[in-house]
């Protein structure tokens, strides 16, 4: 068995019905296997079709049969390990709460500007950013406004695609 | 115009068209609509059990021992966790079951009802899939589906929840065929040609070939047995099978070397270490049978067929990977090998079957026999020579006295031999052996016990009482937890904390006390007649055979050792210490 760790995006296909989330997370839980990132959310409101994005870490052995054992599952219709494909994107949301009432900010427009992040809202005291981009990207804008107070920050699990024609089947 | 009929009602009929003639159960609050249903027709046959454990059980003798469905019906709260158990058994065991449980009306869900529990949650990971059923309208689909996921692909336990409202709702049902979408589930059972070939291709080569033979060729059903015997018999390769896989093939075959894992052949262990060819059908790789991984029969390619993808690579890297059902694979072996007329030389095997000989004449189940007390392992001797032309249907508990079972008894038709192997459930053979019996009404059917194991399922005489189940339970009592106390003695200093039976009921009176019969046998020249005397009886017996106290269970490979790592017997000792990796394996 080879021994090196390496990070998968398994995109997963599911029946949208109540518990399915549970299956899924208790698997990788009893089994004792990683879950570095999630997300999950309707694709398909005809069909009632869910697709979770996970993001886990393992051998090559232990990424198998992870992939295996959710394939097993009842609700599964499909699954795909994006990072076997040739060329994937990945992406993450985050939404970062500021405080604006010191001088100090003045500057801060500008800087927001320059990363490319939206301002959803803003008053006398906050101002409330959106940003997607990759998790490397995400990390280091919350890296850079720590120099201003941040209040607090949400992010979203990954959400990742196939370039190019591949795709996950229904 | 179709009447529309209340959500019991539809359970009932869903189960009829399912052709179910027995369900095993027990009464409450939350499924006594169902139960009332119950009582107003006569197609199924309700079993009261005395515990709901035992239900499971039950329905699982009943599932392995004639390849249908076993199914279970309990009221919600603890009626359903007292299933948990047995589903678990049924998963690790892949045994078809459909368990029906009540639940508190659908608008009570979440509010701490009595006799509330999150069964669905708190069986997600011991089914195969589990249903709650929220709507009237899902009610059929639920149910069929159930059976439809429980005895397709791997077989496993399947659970539907079902509120007490939605039992008293009306709905229209027309039936099965009508029911839409509920065989959506469909695992892959064709294998593909070019890996039959390339399989075909390292049979030919071998040299030191080994066919290592699991429960899952049970499950694909008579005709993957009947292809097995033919592929034995062209190859002329030696076969070992599992704790699971006993009687998959003929154990009295000469090419049959015995059980493997932990407390299996010298024969057949050694012979899965020193093999070049492995060939594992229908089994797992579980730590019973590999002992420490990374020194499991190091030289061999591998070869691995099962309906289970999951089972692939789990725990030993195999070279070629078969999926499909195992009775396609082995007629589409049996077919390319006959199209290609392809012959296997014995030449090719001799030296190796030489050597194979030669580990057999070490006779490693021997034991020293005794003329003052009994040895179990002659207990069982006697039991399989007196009982062996009735082709009897064994059960057993979990212990000393189930691996002496596996060794000593033979085992000549597949469905004959029902024991609790994954999960090691103690108190598993006697509700078993009634889901067996009542099954097979007119067979033999037996349960070697030990005093310990069964004593946890022993309310169960209450129900063997009730339907005249001539149920024979064979006591090997030893006053010990044998095995706890075997793996105290070597890994722990003799110190036997909490292994002695004390204060253990008098076996005759007990059986008496529910109408049964009950036999003692103290010495070895009584054996026999006691023998003779259990199966004359038309009843239900309890046979307390006192042996041996002291006698443990050989060969076996200490945990966190090698195939090549036996002890034979009581004066083998074990090579320094068990390392602390063998330490914390169960």
């Amino acid at each position: 068995m080879t021994d090196s760790h390496s990070k998968h995006i398994l995109s997963i296909m599911v029946d949208n019905e109540p518990g399915v989330l549970a299956r899924i997370v208790g698997l990788f839980s009893g089994r004792g296997y990683n879950i570095e990132s999630l997300s999950v959310s309707e694709v398909d409101s005809d069909r009632f079709l869910s697709r979770v994005t996970v993001v886990t870490s393992g051998t090559k052995n232990i990424i198998d049969q992870i992939k295996a054992q959710v394939r097993k599952l009842i609700p599964v219709h499909n699954l795909i390990d994006i990072t076997e494909l040739k060329s994937f994107i990945g992406k993450e949301l985050i939404l970062m709460k500021l405080d604006i009432k010191q001088k100090t900010v003045l500057n801060i427009y500008k800087h927001i500007k320059n990363i490319g992040a939206k301002i959803l809202f803003e008053d006398k005291t906050v101002i409330i950013i959106e940003f997607s981009g990759t998790p490397t990207e995400i990390s280091s804008l919350i890296k850079k406004m720590k120099v201003y107070n941040i209040v607090e920050l949400t992010r979203s699990g990954l959400v990742s695609m196939a370039l190019g024609k591949d795709y996950i089947r229904r | 115009m179709i009447k529309k009929l209340s959500g019991a009602r539809i359970v009932i009929e869903a189960l009829i068209q399912e052709n179910v003639k027995v369900i095993f159960g027990y009464p409450g609050g939350a499924v006594l609509p169902i139960y009332d249903e119950l009582f107003k027709q006569n197609k199924i046959r309700h079993i009261l059990v005395r515990h709901e454990q035992a239900a499971v059980h039950a329905a699982e003798g009943y599932a392995r021992s004639t390849g249908k469905v076993g199914v279970v019906l309990v009221t919600s709260g603890p009626g359903a966790t007292n299933t948990v158990t047995g589903l678990t058994d049924a998963m690790m065991d892949s045994v078809p079951v459909v368990c029906i449980s009540g639940q508190v009306p659908t608008h009570m869900i979440g509010n701490d009802a009595f006799q509330e529990a999150d069964i669905v949650g708190i069986t997600r990971p011991c089914t195969k899939h589990n249903y709650l059923v929220k709507e009237i309208s899902k009610l059929a689909e639920s149910i069929h589906s159930a059976f439809h996921i429980a005895k397709n692909g791997r077989p496993g336990p399947v659970l539907v929840d079902i509120p007490k409202d939605i039992q008293t709702f009306e709905t229209k049902y027309r039936g099965k065929k009508y029911t839409k979408s509920f065989a959506f589930y469909k695992p892959k059972t064709k294998p593909s040609l070019d890996t039959i070939v390339k399989f075909v291709n390292l049979l030919e080569k071998s040299k030191k070939p080994i066919f290592y033979v699991g429960g899952g060729v049970i499950n694909s059903g008579s005709r993957a047995s009947l292809y097995l015997k033919k592929l034995l018999k062209i190859t002329g390769f030696p076969c070992t099978q599992t704790l699971m896989g006993l009687g998959a093939t003929p154990t009295s075959d000469d090419q049959f070397i015995g059980m493997l894992g932990m407390h299996g052949t010298y024969e057949a262990n050694l012979s899965m270490n020193k093999s070049d060819l492995m060939i594992c059908i229908g089994a797992r790789f579980d730590d019973r049978i590999t002992g420490k991984v990374s020194g499991f029969s190091p030289k061999s390619k591998k070869v691995h067929l099962d309906i289970d993808a999951s089972s692939f690579n789990k725990s030993v890297n195999v070279d070629l990977l078969i999926q499909g059902d195992l009775s396609k694979i082995l007629e589409m072996t049996l077919k390319y090998i006959e199209n290609k007329r392809i012959s296997f030389s014995k030449e090719n095997i001799s030296a190796w079957w030489i050597q194979i000989n030669k580990w057999r004449a070490k006779n490693c189940l021997n034991y020293k026999n005794s003329r003052s007390i009994i040895k179990p392992q002659y207990a069982l001797q006697r039991l399989d020579f007196l009982t062996k032309h009735l082709d009897p249907f064994i059960t057993t508990e979990v212990g000393q006295h189930q691996m002496w079972a596996a060794q000593f008894l033979t085992f000549n038709k597949p469905r004959h031999w029902m024991t609790s192997g994954g999960l090691g459930t103690m108190g598993y053979g006697l509700p078993a052996a009634m889901g067996v019996q009542i099954a097979h009404p007119k067979d033999l059917v037996i349960d070697v016990a030990g005093e310990a194991s069964i004593l946890m399922n022993i309310q169960e005489m209450s129900t063997i009482k009730q339907y005249r189940l001539p149920v024979k339970i064979f006591i090997l009592n030893n006053h010990y937890m044998g095995m706890v106390r075997q793996w105290q003695e070597l890994l722990h200093g003799n110190r036997l904390s909490e292994s002695y039976m004390d204060s253990l009921p008098d076996f005759v009176k007990l059986a008496e006390s529910f109408g049964a019969t009950g036999l003692r046998v103290n010495k070895p020249g009584e054996m026999d007649d006691l023998i003779t005397e259990m199966i004359k009886i038309k009843g239900p017996v309890i046979c307390d055979v006192v042996v041996d106290p002291k006698e443990n269970c050989f060969p076996m490979i200490p945990s966190g050792s090698t195939h090549d790592q036996m002890l034979l017997g009581p004066n083998d000792k074990l090579e320094g210490e068990i390392s602390e990796e063998g330490m914390v394996l169960v």
